[in-house]
């Protein structure tokens, strides 16, 4: 029984295994130096995802007074965020745990 | 507008312009001559009109024929020769129909009273009197106008060869457009069916005019005849007495045979010997032609001749063309006929312009244009046969879901698509039925195109899933892109399901061990995925259901419905499977369902679970959520410990969800179920539950005010088997003994913290069914609660505190106290 299972569950589309995480916290990663973590409401094919109770953090590159580069990060936090998928670089279900 | 574009309006045509400006008024023109119909033999002495200068002609050079060719400027009102001069491209088309006309005029017999000379020469201008209409006087003259079809095609031409002779004559320019204006060929159109409409009066001979040979030392004279009969003398006299129009053979051979004859002038008389005649037309008698448009055309016609048509000008033709006709008639019928003449000329000028773009496109053509639309028109609303099937159905969720909304026409989304083309083609189809009478004509071409339609529709079938089709013809691509089948950006190869989970990736991986339950992450969620997969399907086939059965008995739907619940039966097995109920309980790890119910996705599935699921799946849902209900995340990580006040925010949110979503379906199902259920379900918490951890629960606690009070409900209802009350109250009595310890535990939090109404609730329940001695021992329990929340009421606002004292009343009510007793 399992084995059958198995046969109808496995997924066969990278992007089903997007969708065992509908519904899931998720962790995405964006260019630009961007992550979101946040509820995954919908995706398509595209990568555009639709993201809820979202923390997005920025990373920022500057210089101090000593000319040493210091890494700041910028939090924000949106309900809703709709995230085009062209800038997806990586989606990732551990986001919740 | 003349050959070389001169003024062609003459004085001496005044009369016609005025009169007569165009063909399709066929009477107009001889108005002004009626009058003279009897001097035409004084006008057309030959000798009069002659003034030889034809004899001084040099012919033996070329010496104007820069004149003609538009080398020189000598050429009054010359202009350059433009392409009209494409005697090889257009004008020998009309060659044979020149040639004609001119054996025609050959042919007419010759007036009785008319000198042969009275013919008109290239210097009928000399004589303004010389109209070129007398040949219209003749009986049997008829305008020869039918010529070829091909002729139409290069109409613009007709134009072209109208012969100026400007040197010779100064006074003739005007002869290229003779006594006409320009006549569109509409006008020439409808002139013809005029005359072919009327009968021909017999009318006496006039005097014929002989086609006047032309100076044939002018070679410009005859630069519009057609290249290949160009000579420079080609001056045959027409015989004007030649006396039996079908007397054409000889004259054919004769014309056949262009014999040099520099001066004809003098010769033109009916004693002119046959082979003698040259076929080149003559100019002059263009110029005289009334009709010279058809005249015109053919008399540029090459030294073919086609004896035949000599004859075309048939007696029935009409002859009001001649003025005495006209003449002879009435004020009254003159109008009339005016009119008449008028109204049909404007219709055929309507037809015409109708009909202009006939025959552009040939039956095949038109075939093929509709095969091709008709494609295009299948291939864009997909592949009907798609439809029928719930995996395109499936993929589709909100356009269906916007269509049931709708509640649109169609009935099945599939439906209209199939019939698309048919619908389309029967209304066309009926139009046109309906517009012309002609229900054999409408129906066949219907047929043709409903076949074509099963064709296309055939074909696009059978054709390959392409993502793309290049059909013959179409401006570009047809993508198959649609709402169903939008383009893929990941094409990525679905294999057939049940085959693909032995990928070597995957298998190792995700497999679980024989035996042991799944309960891992990924498995479960797979398992949701899976659930609701199969909860869309069924959605969708719950709207595909067909219409109810009717009294009268239609085989056709009952064996739909006999199919529908086939497939509703394999979909709810499907996911029953998927729900993974049965498996079996008390393994080592989580249930697959109440893991399945952990998760929020899980939690929001059950409603619609319920919906497609028998009472005995809802009973049996029912049972798996009670025994494992110590174990559902909800109740689980809800338990207070002690010191806290409040389970964290997210499982607070669970447990709001869960009783959003999973209690009501529980709490509907368990309110229709029959006592036995409730006290069976009650005998299964008692037994296998920890009463102690799910009292101590939000949850838990609703799930057992939900059990008694359904209980106390069916109780009051009456009408229990003395029974099955007893087996209730054996199941109470224990789940009262199991509850007591925990009584003082069970209230959340504090008493400041106010979220104990349900635990009143709960309370007020138990209350209700209890004994005297177990009121008692309930009083006991929360006693120390009811005195806290009582004090603090009073501390509190009004408001707020008849909230609490009322979330009391309701337990102090269901043992028969009141709070009041307390406050007071």
């Amino acid at each position: 029984m399992a084995d059958v299972d198995d046969g109808t569950s496995a997924p066969a589309e990278p992007m089903d295994l997007v969708r065992l995480c509908l519904d899931e916290i998720v962790f995405v990663k964006l260019r630009g130096d961007r992550e979101l973590k946040g509820r995954l409401h919908a995706y398509d094919g595209h990568c555009n995802l639709v993201l809820g109770d979202v923390e997005e953090t920025i990373y920022v590159v500057e210089e101090d007074e000593d000319e040493e580069e210091v890494i700041r990060t910028i939090h924000k936090k949106s309900e809703m965020l709709f995230v085009r998928g062209d800038s997806v670089v990586l989606i990732s279900p551990q986001g919740g745990s | 507008m003349s050959f070389f574009r001169f003024d062609t309006n003459l004085p001496r045509d005044r009369g016609h312009n005025s009169g007569a400006p165009g063909f399709s008024q066929a009477a107009d023109p001889f108005a002004g001559l009626s009058g003279r119909d009897n001097d035409d033999d004084d006008a057309l002495d030959f000798e009069d009109t002659y003034d030889g200068l034809g004899d001084q002609l040099d012919e033996t050079d070329d010496a104007f024929n820069d004149d003609t060719f538009g080398g020189g400027e000598a050429v009054a009102a010359k202009k350059p020769v433009g392409m009209d001069f494409d005697f090889f491209g257009q004008t020998a088309k009309v060659s044979d129909a020149i040639s004609e006309e001119q054996a025609r005029f050959s042919r007419q017999p010759p007036p009785a009273k008319v000198a042969p000379s009275t013919s008109m020469f290239t210097q009928p201008s000399a004589k303004p009197a010389r109209t070129g209409y007398e040949r219209y006087k003749e009986p049997e003259y008829m305008p020869e106008m039918q010529v070829d079809a091909n002729l139409w095609g290069v109409a613009p031409k007709r134009s072209t060869p109208v012969v100026a002779q400007p040197l010779e004559s100064p006074s003739t320019p005007g002869l290229a457009s003779g006594g006409r204006k320009m006549m569109s060929l509409e006008e020439v159109e409808a002139a013809m069916r005029a005359q072919a409409k009327k009968p021909a009066p017999a009318q006496a001979p006039v005097p014929q005019q002989a086609p006047a040979p032309s100076h044939p030392q002018h070679p410009q004279q005859y630069s519009q005849a057609p290249p290949q009969q160009y000579q420079p003398y080609p001056q045959q006299p027409r015989n004007p007495d030649y006396p039996v129009q079908g007397s054409g053979p000889p004259r054919d051979d004769a014309r056949s045979v262009p014999v040099p004859q520099p001066v004809q002038i003098l010769q033109r008389n009916q004693q002119q010997p046959s082979p003698s005649q040259a076929a080149p037309p003559q100019p002059t008698q263009i110029l005289q032609n009334p009709n010279r448009y058809s005249a015109e055309q053919q008399n540029r016609a090459p030294a073919v001749q086609h004896p035949g048509h000599q004859s075309r000008p048939s007696g029935s033709r009409h002859i009001i063309t001649h003025p005495q006709q006209l003449a002879n008639l009435t004020e009254e019928e003159r109008a009339a006929f005016l009119m008449e003449d008028a109204k049909r000329a404007k219709r055929n000028h309507k037809i015409f312009l109708l009909s202009k773009d006939n025959g552009l496109m040939t039956p095949q053509d038109k075939n093929f244009i509709t095969r091709i639309q008709l494609q295009q028109l299948v291939t864009a609303t997909g592949n009907p046969n798609e439809h029928g099937t719930d995996a395109g159905l499936s993929e589709d969720f909100y356009y269906q879901v916007h269509n049931q909304i709708r509640g649109g026409p169609r009935q099945h989304p599939g439906q209209p698509l199939s019939n698309f083309a048919q619908t389309y083609l029967f209304q066309t189809g009926g139009r046109h039925g309906g517009m012309r009478r002609q229900a054999r004509g409408g129906d066949n071409h219907m047929q043709r195109m409903e076949q074509q339609v099963q064709r296309a529709v055939e074909a696009a079938k059978n054709k390959p899933k392409n993502k793309q089709l290049v059909i013959e013809g179409s401006l570009g691509k047809i993508s198959f892109s649609n709402a169903k089948t939008p383009k893929p950006l990941l094409n990525i190869k679905r294999p057939e399901s049940g085959t693909d989970g032995h990928r070597p990736g995957s298998s190792a991986r995700d497999r679980r061990p024989p035996g042991v339950n799944g309960s891992d992450r990924k498995t479960v969620l797979r398992d949701i995925e899976n659930v609701y997969n199969t909860l869309m399907k069924m959605e969708d086939h719950a709207r595909h259901m067909p219409p109810p059965i009717t009294d009268d008995i239609n085989p056709e739907l009952v064996g739909l419905h006999m199919d529908w619940q086939e497939k509703a039966k394999s979909l709810n097995e499907q996911l029953w499977q998927q729900l993974k109920i049965h498996e079996p309980i008390g393994g080592p790890s989580t249930h697959p369902f109440i893991a399945f119910l952990s998760y929020s996705k899980g939690k929001k599935a059950i409603p619609r679970v319920f919906r497609h699921i028998t009472q005995e799946q809802r009973t049996t849902i029912l049972t798996m959520i009670v025994v494992h209900l110590d174990q559902l995340d909800v109740v689980r990580q809800a338990i207070l410990l002690p010191g806290e006040n409040q389970v964290n925010a997210a499982v607070r949110e669970q447990v709001e969800l869960f009783s959003l979503a999973v209690m009501p379906p529980l709490f509907g199902f368990l309110n229709e179920a029959e006592l036995n259920i409730v006290a069976a379900v009650l005998g299964v918490i008692c037994s296998r539950v920890n009463v102690d951890v799910i009292a101590r629960t939000r949850i838990g606690v609703s799930m057992l005010t939900m059990i008694l009070s359904r209980a106390e409900l069916i109780k009051q209802g009456g009408d229990i088997a003395e029974q099955e009350w007893e087996h209730w109250v054996g199941q109470y009595n224990t789940l009262f003994d199991l509850l007591e310890p925990t009584l003082p535990n069970i209230f959340p939090g504090t008493v400041h913290t106010g979220e104990d109404v349900y635990v009143w609730q709960f309370l007020a329940a138990i209350g209700i069914g209890a004994s005297p001695e177990q009121q008692q021992r309930l009083v006991m329990a929360v006693k120390d609660r009811v005195m806290e929340t009582v004090a603090l009421s009073k501390t509190l606002p009004a408001e707020m505190s008849s909230q609490r004292l009322a979330n009391v009343n309701l337990f102090m009510r269901s043992i028969g106290l009141d709070v009041d007793l307390l406050v007071a």
